[in-house]
Protein backbone atom coordinates (compact mmCIF):
# COMPACT_ATOMS: atom_id res chain seq x y z
CA UNK A 1 0.00 0.00 0.00
CA UNK A 2 2.56 2.32 0.77
CA UNK A 3 5.39 3.60 -1.66
CA UNK A 4 8.54 5.61 -0.91
CA UNK A 5 7.84 8.96 -1.29
CA UNK A 6 9.42 10.71 -4.74
CA UNK A 7 9.77 7.71 -6.28
CA UNK A 8 8.90 7.11 -9.76
CA UNK A 9 6.51 4.44 -10.14
CA UNK A 10 6.91 1.98 -13.15
CA UNK A 11 3.80 3.05 -14.91
CA UNK A 12 5.25 6.49 -15.11
CA UNK A 13 8.10 5.61 -16.63
CA UNK A 14 6.67 3.81 -19.48
CA UNK A 15 4.20 6.87 -19.73
CA UNK A 16 7.76 9.47 -20.37
CA UNK A 17 8.97 6.53 -22.77
CA UNK A 18 5.71 6.38 -24.56
CA UNK A 19 5.32 10.02 -25.25
CA UNK A 20 9.33 10.65 -26.32
CA UNK A 21 9.10 7.35 -28.75
CA UNK A 22 5.84 9.06 -30.62
CA UNK A 23 6.86 12.47 -30.03
CA UNK A 24 3.30 13.87 -31.15
CA UNK A 25 1.59 15.91 -28.95
CA UNK A 26 -1.45 14.20 -28.14
CA UNK A 27 0.89 11.55 -27.06
CA UNK A 28 2.44 13.75 -24.71
CA UNK A 29 -0.73 15.13 -23.87
CA UNK A 30 -2.04 11.98 -22.78
CA UNK A 31 1.32 10.85 -21.04
CA UNK A 32 1.09 13.84 -19.09
CA UNK A 33 -2.29 13.75 -17.76
CA UNK A 34 -1.84 10.13 -16.95
CA UNK A 35 1.45 11.19 -14.66
CA UNK A 36 -1.22 14.16 -13.18
CA UNK A 37 -3.74 11.44 -12.20
CA UNK A 38 -0.52 9.05 -10.77
CA UNK A 39 1.21 12.16 -8.61
CA UNK A 40 -2.40 13.18 -7.62
CA UNK A 41 -2.84 9.54 -6.35
CA UNK A 42 0.68 9.42 -4.59
CA UNK A 43 -0.47 12.41 -2.87
CA UNK A 44 -3.45 10.57 -1.04
CA UNK A 45 -1.66 7.13 -0.90
CA UNK A 46 -1.93 6.30 2.85
CA UNK A 47 -5.23 4.67 3.32
CA UNK A 48 -6.62 3.01 6.43
CA UNK A 49 -9.47 0.86 6.24
CA UNK A 50 -11.61 0.05 9.13
CA UNK A 51 -15.10 -1.77 10.33
CA UNK A 52 -16.90 -1.75 13.06
CA UNK A 53 -20.37 -3.45 13.76
CA UNK A 54 -22.46 -1.97 16.65
CA UNK A 55 -25.23 -4.17 18.19
CA UNK A 56 -28.25 -2.45 19.61
CA UNK A 57 -28.43 -3.30 23.37
CA UNK A 58 -32.26 -4.20 22.98
CA UNK A 59 -34.16 -2.82 20.76
CA UNK A 60 -33.13 -1.78 17.34
CA UNK A 61 -32.15 1.51 16.89
CA UNK A 62 -34.27 4.03 15.90
CA UNK A 63 -31.71 7.27 14.39
CA UNK A 64 -28.45 7.23 12.44
CA UNK A 65 -26.73 10.70 12.84
CA UNK A 66 -23.52 11.17 11.24
CA UNK A 67 -21.43 14.20 10.37
CA UNK A 68 -18.77 14.33 7.67
CA UNK A 69 -16.90 17.23 6.37
CA UNK A 70 -14.11 15.10 5.37
CA UNK A 71 -15.66 13.12 2.27
CA UNK A 72 -18.65 11.35 0.95
CA UNK A 73 -21.03 9.34 3.09
CA UNK A 74 -23.26 6.47 1.79
CA UNK A 75 -26.24 5.00 3.87
CA UNK A 76 -27.66 1.94 2.95
CA UNK A 77 -30.89 0.07 4.74
CA UNK A 78 -30.47 -3.86 5.83
CA UNK A 79 -32.29 -6.15 7.02
CA UNK A 80 -30.67 -7.15 10.24
CA UNK A 81 -30.80 -5.03 13.35
CA UNK A 82 -27.16 -4.08 13.65
CA UNK A 83 -25.44 -0.96 12.22
CA UNK A 84 -22.17 -1.82 9.96
CA UNK A 85 -19.74 0.99 9.77
CA UNK A 86 -17.26 1.48 7.30
CA UNK A 87 -14.69 4.04 7.05
CA UNK A 88 -11.85 4.43 4.53
CA UNK A 89 -9.20 7.43 6.05
CA UNK A 90 -6.67 8.66 2.88
CA UNK A 91 -3.61 10.92 3.31
CA UNK A 92 -0.32 11.73 2.05
CA UNK A 93 1.54 10.63 5.37
CA UNK A 94 1.26 8.50 8.29
CA UNK A 95 1.02 11.47 10.78
CA UNK A 96 -1.35 13.23 8.60
CA UNK A 97 -3.59 9.81 8.61
CA UNK A 98 -3.34 9.50 12.74
CA UNK A 99 -4.62 13.35 12.40
CA UNK A 100 -8.17 11.89 11.34
CA UNK A 101 -10.40 10.96 13.75
CA UNK A 102 -14.05 8.94 13.62
CA UNK A 103 -15.87 9.03 16.53
CA UNK A 104 -18.57 6.86 17.30
CA UNK A 105 -21.49 7.12 20.27
CA UNK A 106 -24.33 4.56 21.18
CA UNK A 107 -26.28 6.89 22.85
CA UNK A 108 -28.93 4.99 25.41
CA UNK A 109 -31.97 7.10 23.62
CA UNK A 110 -31.29 5.16 20.13
CA UNK A 111 -29.29 7.14 18.55
CA UNK A 112 -25.79 5.96 16.76
CA UNK A 113 -23.90 9.39 16.28
CA UNK A 114 -20.74 9.63 14.24
CA UNK A 115 -18.48 12.26 14.34
CA UNK A 116 -15.14 12.95 11.98
CA UNK A 117 -12.75 15.60 12.65
CA UNK A 118 -8.69 16.15 12.43
CA UNK A 119 -6.83 17.09 15.08
CA UNK A 120 -5.24 20.32 15.23
CA UNK A 121 -2.05 20.96 13.78
CA UNK A 122 1.17 19.86 15.72
CA UNK A 123 4.05 21.88 15.42
CA UNK A 124 4.78 20.11 11.91
CA UNK A 125 3.89 21.43 8.63
CA UNK A 126 -0.07 22.14 8.16
CA UNK A 127 -2.31 19.32 6.03
CA UNK A 128 -4.55 20.81 3.37
CA UNK A 129 -7.69 19.94 3.63
CA UNK A 130 -7.70 18.49 -0.13
CA UNK A 131 -4.86 16.21 1.05
CA UNK A 132 -6.86 13.97 3.28
CA UNK A 133 -10.15 12.52 2.79
CA UNK A 134 -12.69 10.27 5.32
CA UNK A 135 -15.36 8.22 3.42
CA UNK A 136 -18.01 6.66 5.34
CA UNK A 137 -20.60 3.77 4.71
CA UNK A 138 -23.44 3.14 7.05
CA UNK A 139 -25.35 -0.15 6.88
CA UNK A 140 -28.44 0.70 8.92
CA UNK A 141 -31.91 -1.23 9.92
CA UNK A 142 -34.46 -0.21 7.41
CA UNK A 143 -36.33 1.42 10.04
CA UNK A 144 -33.53 4.00 11.62
CA UNK A 145 -34.29 7.64 10.62
CA UNK A 146 -31.18 8.87 9.00
CA UNK A 147 -30.03 12.39 9.74
CA UNK A 148 -26.80 12.98 7.83
CA UNK A 149 -24.26 16.07 7.08
CA UNK A 150 -21.97 16.47 4.82
CA UNK A 151 -19.18 19.22 3.32
CA UNK A 152 -18.13 19.00 -0.34
CA UNK A 153 -18.64 15.06 -0.04
CA UNK A 154 -21.16 12.92 -1.80
CA UNK A 155 -24.47 11.88 0.31
CA UNK A 156 -26.06 9.36 -0.59
CA UNK A 157 -29.22 7.05 1.31
CA UNK A 158 -30.75 3.93 -0.28
CA UNK A 159 -33.40 1.76 0.74
CA UNK A 160 -34.38 2.94 4.31
CA UNK A 161 -38.02 3.27 5.12
CA UNK A 162 -38.08 5.90 7.74
CA UNK A 163 -36.96 8.80 6.58
CA UNK A 164 -34.41 11.58 7.08
CA UNK A 165 -32.40 14.51 6.40
CA UNK A 166 -29.34 14.84 4.23
CA UNK A 167 -27.67 18.40 4.31
CA UNK A 168 -24.90 19.08 2.05
CA UNK A 169 -22.45 22.33 1.57
CA UNK A 170 -21.23 21.61 -2.28
CA UNK A 171 -21.49 18.25 -2.55
CA UNK A 172 -24.23 16.15 -4.74
CA UNK A 173 -26.68 14.40 -2.62
CA UNK A 174 -28.48 11.32 -3.91
CA UNK A 175 -31.65 9.33 -2.74
CA UNK A 176 -32.77 5.88 -3.76
CA UNK A 177 -36.04 4.49 -2.71
CA UNK A 178 -36.39 5.87 0.80
CA UNK A 179 -39.91 5.63 2.38
CA UNK A 180 -40.58 8.39 5.24
CA UNK A 181 -40.41 12.23 5.30
CA UNK A 182 -37.61 13.26 3.36
CA UNK A 183 -35.49 16.78 3.91
CA UNK A 184 -32.59 17.55 1.58
CA UNK A 185 -31.16 20.83 1.54
CA UNK A 186 -27.82 22.23 -0.39
CA UNK A 187 -25.64 25.09 -0.77
CA UNK A 188 -24.08 24.26 -4.11
CA UNK A 189 -24.53 20.50 -4.56
CA UNK A 190 -27.20 18.66 -6.83
CA UNK A 191 -30.29 17.36 -5.46
CA UNK A 192 -31.04 13.76 -7.08
CA UNK A 193 -34.33 11.59 -5.57
CA UNK A 194 -35.49 8.44 -7.17
CA UNK A 195 -38.40 6.43 -5.77
CA UNK A 196 -39.37 8.40 -2.74
CA UNK A 197 -42.75 7.35 -0.93
CA UNK A 198 -43.29 9.79 1.68
CA UNK A 199 -43.19 13.62 1.66
CA UNK A 200 -40.50 15.53 0.09
CA UNK A 201 -39.00 18.81 0.98
CA UNK A 202 -35.65 19.85 -1.46
CA UNK A 203 -33.92 22.70 -1.62
CA UNK A 204 -30.88 24.51 -2.74
CA UNK A 205 -29.33 27.90 -3.69
CA UNK A 206 -27.67 27.43 -6.63
CA UNK A 207 -27.96 23.71 -7.84
CA UNK A 208 -30.37 21.25 -9.62
CA UNK A 209 -33.03 19.18 -8.33
CA UNK A 210 -33.81 16.16 -10.21
CA UNK A 211 -37.27 14.05 -8.81
CA UNK A 212 -38.14 10.74 -10.15
CA UNK A 213 -40.80 8.63 -9.04
CA UNK A 214 -42.59 10.49 -6.22
CA UNK A 215 -45.32 9.34 -4.24
CA UNK A 216 -45.65 10.84 -1.03
CA UNK A 217 -48.75 13.36 -0.30
CA UNK A 218 -46.58 16.34 -0.36
CA UNK A 219 -43.93 17.29 -2.59
CA UNK A 220 -42.06 20.97 -1.86
CA UNK A 221 -38.79 21.88 -4.09
CA UNK A 222 -37.06 24.66 -4.67
CA UNK A 223 -33.85 25.93 -6.45
CA UNK A 224 -32.84 29.71 -6.10
CA UNK A 225 -30.44 29.39 -8.87
CA UNK A 226 -30.79 26.33 -10.55
CA UNK A 227 -33.66 23.79 -12.64
CA UNK A 228 -36.09 21.28 -11.14
CA UNK A 229 -37.22 18.42 -13.09
CA UNK A 230 -39.79 15.84 -12.07
CA UNK A 231 -41.09 13.30 -14.07
CA UNK A 232 -43.44 10.65 -12.86
CA UNK A 233 -45.02 12.30 -9.37
CA UNK A 234 -47.68 11.15 -8.06
CA UNK A 235 -48.18 13.53 -5.03
CA UNK A 236 -51.60 15.34 -4.37
CA UNK A 237 -49.60 18.40 -3.50
CA UNK A 238 -46.59 19.78 -5.44
CA UNK A 239 -44.97 22.89 -5.07
CA UNK A 240 -42.20 23.35 -7.26
CA UNK A 241 -40.46 26.99 -7.06
CA UNK A 242 -37.04 28.69 -8.71
CA UNK A 243 -35.98 32.44 -8.87
CA UNK A 244 -34.16 31.42 -12.65
CA UNK A 245 -34.06 28.13 -13.59
CA UNK A 246 -36.37 25.86 -15.97
CA UNK A 247 -39.19 23.80 -14.34
CA UNK A 248 -40.54 20.66 -16.00
CA UNK A 249 -42.51 18.46 -14.70
CA UNK A 250 -44.58 15.35 -15.55
CA UNK A 251 -47.16 14.68 -13.04
CA UNK A 252 -50.24 12.49 -12.49
CA UNK A 253 -53.16 15.01 -11.31
CA UNK A 254 -54.81 13.19 -8.22
CA UNK A 255 -58.20 14.25 -7.01
CA UNK A 256 -58.87 17.44 -4.80
CA UNK A 257 -55.10 18.05 -5.64
CA UNK A 258 -52.69 21.35 -5.40
CA UNK A 259 -50.34 21.59 -7.65
CA UNK A 260 -48.04 25.19 -7.59
CA UNK A 261 -45.43 25.54 -10.43
CA UNK A 262 -43.61 28.96 -9.93
CA UNK A 263 -40.65 30.58 -11.36
CA UNK A 264 -39.62 34.38 -11.44
CA UNK A 265 -37.31 34.12 -15.22
CA UNK A 266 -37.17 30.39 -15.90
CA UNK A 267 -39.69 28.67 -17.83
CA UNK A 268 -42.05 26.69 -16.80
CA UNK A 269 -43.45 22.98 -18.91
CA UNK A 270 -46.21 20.61 -17.45
CA UNK A 271 -47.36 17.76 -18.42
CA UNK A 272 -50.44 16.27 -16.43
CA UNK A 273 -52.30 13.27 -17.06
CA UNK A 274 -55.76 12.63 -14.98
CA UNK A 275 -58.01 10.35 -13.99
CA UNK A 276 -61.51 9.75 -15.99
CA UNK A 277 -63.00 11.16 -12.49
CA UNK A 278 -60.61 14.02 -11.97
CA UNK A 279 -61.39 17.37 -13.35
CA UNK A 280 -58.54 20.09 -13.27
CA UNK A 281 -58.58 23.68 -13.11
CA UNK A 282 -55.17 25.05 -14.79
CA UNK A 283 -54.40 28.47 -14.54
CA UNK A 284 -51.35 30.13 -15.99
CA UNK A 285 -49.58 33.30 -16.33
CA UNK A 286 -46.65 34.03 -17.97
CA UNK A 287 -44.85 36.41 -20.67
CA UNK A 288 -46.42 33.42 -23.39
CA UNK A 289 -49.11 30.85 -22.32
CA UNK A 290 -49.99 28.01 -23.83
CA UNK A 291 -52.58 25.75 -22.41
CA UNK A 292 -52.86 23.28 -25.28
CA UNK A 293 -55.60 22.81 -27.15
CA UNK A 294 -58.45 23.46 -24.31
CA UNK A 295 -60.23 26.68 -24.89
CA UNK A 296 -58.87 28.97 -22.41
CA UNK A 297 -60.87 31.87 -20.55
CA UNK A 298 -58.96 35.00 -19.45
CA UNK A 299 -59.15 36.39 -16.06
CA UNK A 300 -56.71 39.68 -15.79
CA UNK A 301 -52.93 38.85 -16.07
CA UNK A 302 -54.73 34.79 -15.84
CA UNK A 303 -55.36 32.03 -18.86
CA UNK A 304 -58.02 29.43 -17.52
CA UNK A 305 -58.72 26.08 -18.59
CA UNK A 306 -60.87 23.56 -17.41
CA UNK A 307 -60.89 19.63 -17.97
CA UNK A 308 -62.66 17.20 -17.28
CA UNK A 309 -66.01 17.26 -15.49
CA UNK A 310 -65.15 15.30 -11.95
CA UNK A 311 -66.44 16.95 -8.61
CA UNK A 312 -62.64 15.98 -6.97
CA UNK A 313 -61.06 18.83 -9.32
CA UNK A 314 -57.28 19.45 -8.88
CA UNK A 315 -56.44 22.95 -8.99
CA UNK A 316 -53.01 23.67 -11.50
CA UNK A 317 -51.31 27.26 -10.77
CA UNK A 318 -48.52 27.31 -13.43
CA UNK A 319 -46.21 31.09 -13.30
CA UNK A 320 -43.15 32.31 -14.43
CA UNK A 321 -43.35 36.40 -14.46
CA UNK A 322 -40.60 36.83 -16.81
CA UNK A 323 -40.87 33.20 -19.11
CA UNK A 324 -42.89 30.84 -20.69
CA UNK A 325 -45.50 28.70 -19.22
CA UNK A 326 -46.93 25.81 -21.26
CA UNK A 327 -49.26 22.82 -19.77
CA UNK A 328 -50.34 19.67 -22.27
CA UNK A 329 -52.68 16.98 -20.77
CA UNK A 330 -51.41 13.61 -21.04
CA UNK A 331 -53.92 10.84 -21.36
CA UNK A 332 -57.04 10.36 -19.53
CA UNK A 333 -56.49 7.30 -16.71
CA UNK A 334 -59.80 5.55 -17.23
CA UNK B 1 -47.08 39.21 -28.52
CA UNK B 2 -48.53 43.08 -28.54
CA UNK B 3 -52.09 43.77 -30.84
CA UNK B 4 -50.07 46.02 -33.29
CA UNK B 5 -47.56 43.00 -33.94
CA UNK B 6 -50.63 40.85 -34.05
CA UNK B 7 -52.28 42.75 -36.82
CA UNK B 8 -49.47 43.10 -38.93
CA UNK B 9 -48.84 39.33 -39.37
CA UNK B 10 -52.50 38.32 -39.35
CA UNK B 11 -52.55 38.48 -43.54
CA UNK B 12 -49.99 35.92 -43.29
CA UNK B 13 -51.43 34.23 -40.35
CA UNK B 14 -54.73 33.84 -42.79
CA UNK B 15 -52.92 32.73 -45.48
CA UNK B 16 -51.22 30.07 -43.56
CA UNK B 17 -47.86 30.99 -44.34
CA UNK B 18 -46.66 31.58 -40.28
CA UNK B 19 -45.53 28.19 -39.15
CA UNK B 20 -45.10 26.17 -35.56
CA UNK B 21 -44.08 28.82 -33.07
CA UNK B 22 -44.91 32.14 -34.64
CA UNK B 23 -48.74 31.21 -35.80
CA UNK B 24 -48.95 29.36 -32.39
CA UNK B 25 -48.06 32.87 -31.11
CA UNK B 26 -50.45 34.63 -33.23
CA UNK B 27 -53.50 31.96 -32.56
CA UNK B 28 -52.53 32.38 -28.78
CA UNK B 29 -52.87 36.04 -28.83
CA UNK B 30 -56.37 35.64 -30.45
CA UNK B 31 -57.79 33.21 -27.85
CA UNK B 32 -57.06 36.29 -25.28
CA UNK B 33 -57.95 39.29 -27.39
CA UNK B 34 -61.79 39.85 -28.06
CA UNK B 35 -60.40 43.01 -30.69
CA UNK B 36 -57.83 41.22 -32.37
CA UNK B 37 -60.17 38.43 -32.84
CA UNK B 38 -62.66 40.17 -33.85
CA UNK B 39 -60.08 41.92 -36.69
CA UNK B 40 -59.01 37.97 -37.62
CA UNK B 41 -62.88 37.68 -38.29
CA UNK B 42 -63.44 40.53 -40.47
CA UNK B 43 -60.57 39.88 -42.48
CA UNK B 44 -61.31 36.14 -43.09
CA UNK B 45 -65.26 37.09 -43.68
CA UNK B 46 -63.89 39.24 -46.32
CA UNK B 47 -61.37 36.70 -47.68
CA UNK B 48 -64.50 34.66 -47.95
CA UNK B 49 -66.26 37.27 -49.71
CA UNK B 50 -64.10 37.72 -52.62
CA UNK B 51 -63.78 34.12 -53.15
CA UNK B 52 -67.33 33.49 -53.73
CA UNK B 53 -67.68 36.91 -56.43
CA UNK B 54 -67.41 35.15 -59.79
CA UNK B 55 -64.00 35.79 -62.26
CA UNK B 56 -63.93 38.25 -64.18
CA UNK B 57 -62.52 38.58 -67.39
CA UNK B 58 -60.44 41.66 -67.99
CA UNK B 59 -61.15 43.66 -71.67
CA UNK B 60 -58.96 42.37 -74.55
CA UNK B 61 -57.90 46.20 -74.80
CA UNK B 62 -56.26 46.20 -71.45
CA UNK B 63 -53.95 43.20 -72.57
CA UNK B 64 -53.09 44.79 -75.49
CA UNK B 65 -51.28 48.24 -73.91
CA UNK B 66 -49.52 46.17 -71.77
CA UNK B 67 -47.55 44.22 -74.28
CA UNK B 68 -47.39 47.23 -76.25
CA UNK B 69 -45.71 48.87 -73.44
CA UNK B 70 -43.20 46.35 -72.84
CA UNK B 71 -42.06 46.14 -76.47
CA UNK B 72 -41.38 49.61 -76.20
CA UNK B 73 -39.42 48.66 -72.87
CA UNK B 74 -37.19 46.44 -74.95
CA UNK B 75 -36.35 48.90 -77.57
CA UNK B 76 -35.34 51.31 -75.06
CA UNK B 77 -32.79 48.57 -73.38
CA UNK B 78 -31.55 47.10 -76.89
CA UNK B 79 -30.83 50.85 -77.58
CA UNK B 80 -28.54 51.68 -74.36
CA UNK B 81 -25.19 50.85 -74.33
CA UNK B 82 -23.28 47.88 -72.03
CA UNK B 83 -22.02 50.03 -69.49
CA UNK B 84 -25.96 51.49 -69.06
CA UNK B 85 -27.38 47.87 -69.00
CA UNK B 86 -24.45 46.57 -66.08
CA UNK B 87 -25.85 49.71 -64.29
CA UNK B 88 -28.90 48.76 -64.47
CA UNK B 89 -28.53 45.54 -63.30
CA UNK B 90 -26.07 46.74 -59.90
CA UNK B 91 -28.88 49.17 -59.18
CA UNK B 92 -31.56 47.56 -56.98
CA UNK B 93 -28.53 46.17 -55.58
CA UNK B 94 -26.42 49.01 -54.79
CA UNK B 95 -27.60 48.64 -51.11
CA UNK B 96 -26.64 45.08 -50.51
CA UNK B 97 -23.57 45.74 -52.03
CA UNK B 98 -22.65 48.84 -50.05
CA UNK B 99 -23.61 46.74 -46.78
CA UNK B 100 -21.05 43.82 -47.97
CA UNK B 101 -18.14 46.32 -48.50
CA UNK B 102 -18.87 47.61 -44.86
CA UNK B 103 -19.04 44.36 -42.96
CA UNK B 104 -16.07 43.16 -45.16
CA UNK B 105 -14.25 46.21 -43.71
CA UNK B 106 -15.09 45.96 -40.07
CA UNK B 107 -14.21 42.10 -40.39
CA UNK B 108 -10.61 43.05 -41.24
CA UNK B 109 -10.46 45.97 -38.94
CA UNK B 110 -11.21 43.48 -36.27
CA UNK B 111 -8.89 40.93 -37.61
CA UNK B 112 -5.84 43.15 -37.25
CA UNK B 113 -6.99 44.34 -33.75
CA UNK B 114 -7.16 40.52 -32.54
CA UNK B 115 -4.21 39.86 -34.09
CA UNK B 116 -2.28 42.85 -32.30
CA UNK B 117 -3.50 41.77 -28.97
CA UNK B 118 -3.04 38.61 -29.12
CA UNK B 119 0.62 39.41 -29.64
CA UNK B 120 0.94 42.14 -26.69
CA UNK B 121 -0.91 39.12 -24.58
CA UNK B 122 1.88 36.70 -25.50
CA UNK B 123 4.75 39.46 -24.24
CA UNK B 124 3.00 40.62 -20.83
CA UNK B 125 1.55 38.26 -18.60
CA UNK B 126 -0.84 40.02 -16.45
CA UNK B 127 -1.00 39.14 -12.94
CA UNK B 128 -3.90 37.22 -11.44
CA UNK B 129 -6.63 39.14 -10.08
CA UNK B 130 -6.73 39.29 -6.15
CA UNK B 131 -10.31 38.83 -4.67
CA UNK B 132 -10.14 40.31 -1.11
CA UNK B 133 -11.91 37.43 1.29
CA UNK B 134 -13.06 38.86 4.51
CA UNK B 135 -13.18 37.21 7.65
CA UNK B 136 -16.16 35.35 8.47
CA UNK B 137 -17.06 35.63 12.70
CA UNK B 138 -19.01 32.84 13.48
CA UNK B 139 -21.68 33.85 15.31
CA UNK B 140 -22.77 36.96 12.97
CA UNK B 141 -25.99 36.61 11.11
CA UNK B 142 -25.31 39.70 9.13
CA UNK B 143 -25.48 39.17 5.45
CA UNK B 144 -21.91 39.20 3.63
CA UNK B 145 -21.87 41.17 0.07
CA UNK B 146 -22.22 39.72 -2.80
CA UNK B 147 -20.42 37.79 -4.88
CA UNK B 148 -18.49 35.87 -1.90
CA UNK B 149 -20.23 32.83 -1.47
CA UNK B 150 -18.06 30.14 -1.05
CA UNK B 151 -19.01 27.14 1.14
CA UNK B 152 -15.29 25.41 0.75
CA UNK B 153 -12.69 27.99 3.11
CA UNK B 154 -9.33 28.22 1.25
CA UNK B 155 -6.86 25.07 1.28
CA UNK B 156 -3.96 27.08 2.48
CA UNK B 157 -5.38 26.46 6.16
CA UNK B 158 -4.68 23.54 8.15
CA UNK B 159 -7.17 20.91 7.48
CA UNK B 160 -8.75 21.14 11.11
CA UNK B 161 -9.10 24.98 10.66
CA UNK B 162 -10.77 24.66 7.51
CA UNK B 163 -13.11 22.27 8.99
CA UNK B 164 -13.60 24.60 11.86
CA UNK B 165 -14.47 27.77 9.26
CA UNK B 166 -16.77 26.15 7.16
CA UNK B 167 -20.27 25.82 8.85
CA UNK B 168 -19.68 29.99 9.20
CA UNK B 169 -18.81 29.65 5.38
CA UNK B 170 -21.95 27.84 4.61
CA UNK B 171 -24.00 30.32 6.96
CA UNK B 172 -22.98 33.41 4.43
CA UNK B 173 -23.65 31.77 1.74
CA UNK B 174 -27.35 31.59 3.12
CA UNK B 175 -27.11 35.01 4.52
CA UNK B 176 -26.06 36.18 1.06
CA UNK B 177 -29.02 34.51 -1.02
CA UNK B 178 -31.40 35.95 1.85
CA UNK B 179 -29.81 39.39 1.20
CA UNK B 180 -29.88 39.45 -2.34
CA UNK B 181 -33.76 37.55 -1.80
CA UNK B 182 -34.68 40.80 0.32
CA UNK B 183 -33.26 43.47 -2.40
CA UNK B 184 -35.69 41.84 -4.66
CA UNK B 185 -38.53 41.46 -2.34
CA UNK B 186 -38.17 45.31 -1.86
CA UNK B 187 -38.74 46.47 -5.19
CA UNK B 188 -42.15 43.83 -5.54
CA UNK B 189 -43.18 44.95 -2.12
CA UNK B 190 -43.86 48.23 -3.67
CA UNK B 191 -46.60 47.07 -5.72
CA UNK B 192 -48.58 45.05 -3.09
CA UNK B 193 -51.43 46.23 -1.38
CA UNK B 194 -50.91 47.65 2.65
CA UNK B 195 -52.21 44.73 4.05
CA UNK B 196 -49.96 42.74 2.21
CA UNK B 197 -47.14 44.39 3.09
CA UNK B 198 -48.28 44.54 6.47
CA UNK B 199 -48.20 40.58 7.11
CA UNK B 200 -45.11 40.56 5.29
CA UNK B 201 -42.90 42.82 7.43
CA UNK B 202 -44.68 41.34 10.37
CA UNK B 203 -43.22 37.62 9.30
CA UNK B 204 -39.99 38.77 7.80
CA UNK B 205 -39.03 40.14 11.27
CA UNK B 206 -39.89 37.14 12.99
CA UNK B 207 -37.51 34.77 10.69
CA UNK B 208 -34.89 37.22 11.02
CA UNK B 209 -35.59 37.12 15.35
CA UNK B 210 -35.03 33.12 14.79
CA UNK B 211 -31.93 33.53 12.73
CA UNK B 212 -30.74 36.34 15.18
CA UNK B 213 -31.53 33.69 18.40
CA UNK B 214 -29.88 30.82 16.76
CA UNK B 215 -26.87 29.89 18.83
CA UNK B 216 -25.11 27.76 16.63
CA UNK B 217 -24.41 27.50 12.82
CA UNK B 218 -26.79 24.83 12.02
CA UNK B 219 -30.19 26.43 13.90
CA UNK B 220 -28.85 29.68 12.28
CA UNK B 221 -28.18 27.90 8.55
CA UNK B 222 -32.36 26.78 9.16
CA UNK B 223 -33.43 29.88 9.68
CA UNK B 224 -31.73 31.33 6.73
CA UNK B 225 -33.35 28.35 4.83
CA UNK B 226 -36.76 29.35 6.02
CA UNK B 227 -36.20 32.51 5.05
CA UNK B 228 -35.23 31.97 1.48
CA UNK B 229 -38.26 29.91 1.30
CA UNK B 230 -40.68 32.39 2.51
CA UNK B 231 -39.01 35.29 0.51
CA UNK B 232 -39.18 32.66 -2.90
CA UNK B 233 -42.86 32.43 -2.18
CA UNK B 234 -43.69 36.54 -1.59
CA UNK B 235 -41.51 37.44 -4.70
CA UNK B 236 -42.41 34.71 -7.14
CA UNK B 237 -46.35 34.68 -6.02
CA UNK B 238 -46.87 37.97 -5.80
CA UNK B 239 -50.44 37.24 -6.07
CA UNK B 240 -52.06 33.72 -5.52
CA UNK B 241 -54.27 32.34 -8.61
CA UNK B 242 -55.95 29.57 -6.52
CA UNK B 243 -54.32 27.68 -3.84
CA UNK B 244 -53.45 29.67 -0.60
CA UNK B 245 -49.97 29.34 0.95
CA UNK B 246 -49.45 27.12 4.04
CA UNK B 247 -46.98 28.03 6.93
CA UNK B 248 -44.49 24.91 5.37
CA UNK B 249 -40.48 25.23 5.85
Amino acid sequence: MKRPRGAPSPQGARATRFARTRGDRLGLGRALLFVCVLSATASADVTEKSRVEVQPPGKPYKQVSIDNSLGNVRIEGHDGKNVIIETIKRAGTDEAIERLRISLVPDPDGTVRITTHADPSPESKPVARSAVSIDVVIRAPRGARFDATVGSGKLEAKNMDAGGELDSASGAITVDNVQGELYTHSVSGSITINKAFGDVDAATVSSDVALDSISGQKLVASANDGKIAGRRVRSRDIELTTMTGKITLEAEALPRGRIVVSSMRGDVEVKLRRQAQTAMVVRGRGTKVDLGSTPVTVLGKWQEAKLGSGGEATVVELRSNHGFVQFLQLAVIQ
Amino acid sequence: MSCESVREKLTAYLDGELEGERGSAVRGHLRGCDACRQIAADEAALRDGLRSLPPLDPPASLWAGVQSRLAAEEVKDAERPAWGRALTWLRPRALHIGFATVALGAAIVLLVMKLQRDDEQQVAVKPPIQVPVPEIASNNPEPPRAGQCNTTPSDDKDVSAAIAAEPAAITACYAQTVSELIEVAKEARGEWPADRQRDFDIELEALQEKVVRATDERPRQQAYRKMIRYLQRAVVRDDVALANLGGQQ
